[in-house]
């Protein structure tokens, strides 16, 4: 599905990997997560990268759009007047499986559909960014923090819609939030200094020697949730 | 509003060709051989239109250019376009004989759009989106470096070319029959149909350059394609009449204000005013001061400067 082919940069060194199917990638603050996430997508542009067979090169425009997406983890809208319909509107690339009213009502959205992007919460812009996931609906989809800004309530919506098979194709989710790693039970990448230091499923990697291994004993699973003692 | 805008606007169309300071005898506006009819049909009418499709080019390249570059101060102008062509008509006064000194405009407007496209592509080697900053600082940078090089030449040239190219910088409308018009209004007319041919990748380009990357657009080849054909049809404009500036600029942003729409939807409207602006100020130009025509850019600055340090200030009250 998705090869990474010996990548190296002045951020990331020596990542090889295969993603074959829902990942969730961790790794601390400047780690390299949303670096890598760029290299897959093709933002910062390489040869090393193969989705589902062909490098980014060989990738025609059309078929790049329907096999990856990237949602950044900030919402960035350059012209003040342009609604949250017309942002979801544009995010359609075929023939939509949802339509905006039913996305919108699906994140809470619906009052919001004639406001300015611009004029969005952090909360409201991240949660329009979901929406517009799911309206591209690309077979890999890659999400950068997508609960960074959430409240709970809003934030099971999102793991429930990730956790679900009805939405989304593949994914592959960048966070640093343990818990909701360990709840997805995607396999996991551990990046480390921008070395993978880690990749397999997600039992392996929340086995408690592992987890004393890369975060020492502030992090422990208690009663089936991961908790960190501050 | 809109309505009544657009009606005030095709009335103060409709009357510009006919106010001036030379008072015409409407009896005689269809006998060829009258001074009235040469008035009207030769200077009047041409320069209305001429001032119409200028203007029109101007603004809407004014709003490409702030899509581009995702900044919303900036115009060719400001990339140091006009500077350019200055520099390549002073050179054309100076250097060859005056009948060229139109190409001169021309190939400098375009001439600063490659080298700015070389440098920064230099600068963007290892990104697939164009760093939009890097691009403004070179152009400022050129506009500088530019105006030096016409200090060089103001002290090498004598008085009457300076004044040739004082005058030229301050824009003019002056023109006798409809020989300059047709090509700035044909122009004019391919950057309304180009800028709406490639009306999708603008709005997509209108929220981040990366997401119209992942939808699809290849931003930095759709940038080129852009910036080349709207400079061609700015530097086509300025060659006839001379840098007018703050066009760009301003329109954009009061149709913006009136509308309250997404640019991708203000191609027309902005086309249209920027049109209708430019004839206001020329009638303005002409009726101000009796027996004489203030400089088009004097106009335009006048009453462009102060309303763009009005946006600055309503800008930073947000």
């Amino acid at each position: 599905m998705l090869h990474v082919n010996n990548y190296s940069s002045s951020i990331l060194h020596d990542i090889s990997l295969d993603i074959t199917q829902n990942t969730i990638i961790l790794g601390a603050n400047g780690s390299g997560k949303s670096t890598l996430a760029k290299v897959i997508v093709g933002i910062i542009p390489n040869n090393n990268v193969q989705i589902m067979g062909k490098t980014h090169e060989q990738l025609s425009a059309k078929e790049k759009i329907q096999y990856i997406n990237y949602i950044p983890s900030k919402l960035e809208v350059f012209d003040e007047y342009m609604s949250v319909q017309e942002f979801l509107e544009l995010s359609f690339i075929q023939t939509p499986t949802h339509t905006v009213k039913e996305l919108a009502k699906l994140f809470g959205l619906s009052s919001l559909l004639e406001h300015n992007c611009q004029t969005l919460s952090s909360g409201e812009s991240q949660l329009l960014l979901m929406a517009s996931s799911l309206a591209h609906n690309a077979a890999i989809t890659i999400l950068d923090e997508p609960t960074s800004n959430l409240d709970q309530k809003k934030t099971k919506r999102v793991f429930d819609i990730l956790n679900s098979h009805n939405y989304l194709k593949h994914k592959i989710v960048i966070t640093h939030d343990l818990n909701f790693a360990f709840k997805l039970g995607f396999d996991i990448v551990f990046i480390k200094k921008g070395k993978i230091a880690f990749h397999g499923s997600s039992g392996e990697f929340f086995e408690p020697i592992t987890m004393e291994k890369f975060f020492g004993k502030s992090v422990k699973i208690v009663e089936n949730f991961v908790v960190s003692n501050l | 509003m809109k309505k009544s805008i657009y009606s005030l606007s095709i009335i103060a169309m409709i009357i510009a060709p006919f106010i001036g300071d030379f008072v015409i005898n409407y009896a005689n506006i269809f006998n060829e051989f009258s001074q009235d009819y040469m008035v009207f049909w030769d200077l009047r009418l041409p320069r209305v239109f001429l001032a119409f499709f200028c203007g029109a080019v101007l603004s809407l390249s004014g709003l490409v250019f702030q899509t581009i570059f995702k900044n919303a101060l900036i115009t060719p102008y400001t990339l140091g376009v006009a500077s350019g062509s200055t520099l390549f008509t002073a050179l054309f006064i100076i250097f060859l004989p005056s009948y060229v000194y139109v190409l001169g405009g021309f190939l400098g407007a375009f001439f600063t759009i490659l080298l700015l496209f070389f440098i920064s592509n230099r600068i963007n080697k290892n990104s697939i989106l164009a760093q939009t900053n890097s691009f403004l600082l070179v152009g400022i940078a050129l506009s500088f470096f530019y105006s030096a090089c016409l200090m060089l030449l103001f002290t090498v040239s004598n008085f009457e070319e300076n004044y040739s190219i004082v005058r030229y910088t301050l824009g003019s409308l002056d023109i006798v029959g409809f020989n300059y018009v047709f090509p700035v209004a044909v122009v004019s007319l391919l950057l309304l149909r180009f800028v709406y041919a490639y009306k999708h990748e603008i709005t997509l380009m209108l929220t981040s350059n990366e997401n119209a990357f992942l939808k699809g657009v290849e931003v930095k080849k759709v940038n080129f394609i852009l910036l080349l054909a709207v400079s061609f049809c700015v530097g086509v404009c300025i060659s006839f009449t001379g840098p007018i500036g703050f066009i760009g600029l301003v329109v954009p942003h009061i149709v913006k204000i009136i509308y309250k729409k997404s640019a991708y939807k203000l191609f027309w409207p902005v086309f249209f005013f920027g049109g209708v602006f430019l004839v206001v100020c020329d009638f303005i130009s002409r009726n101000l001061i009796e027996s004489s025509t203030l400089p088009i850019g004097v106009v335009t600055a006048f009453i462009g400067a102060p309303f763009f340090i009005y946006l600055i200030v309503r800008r930073s009250y947000k």
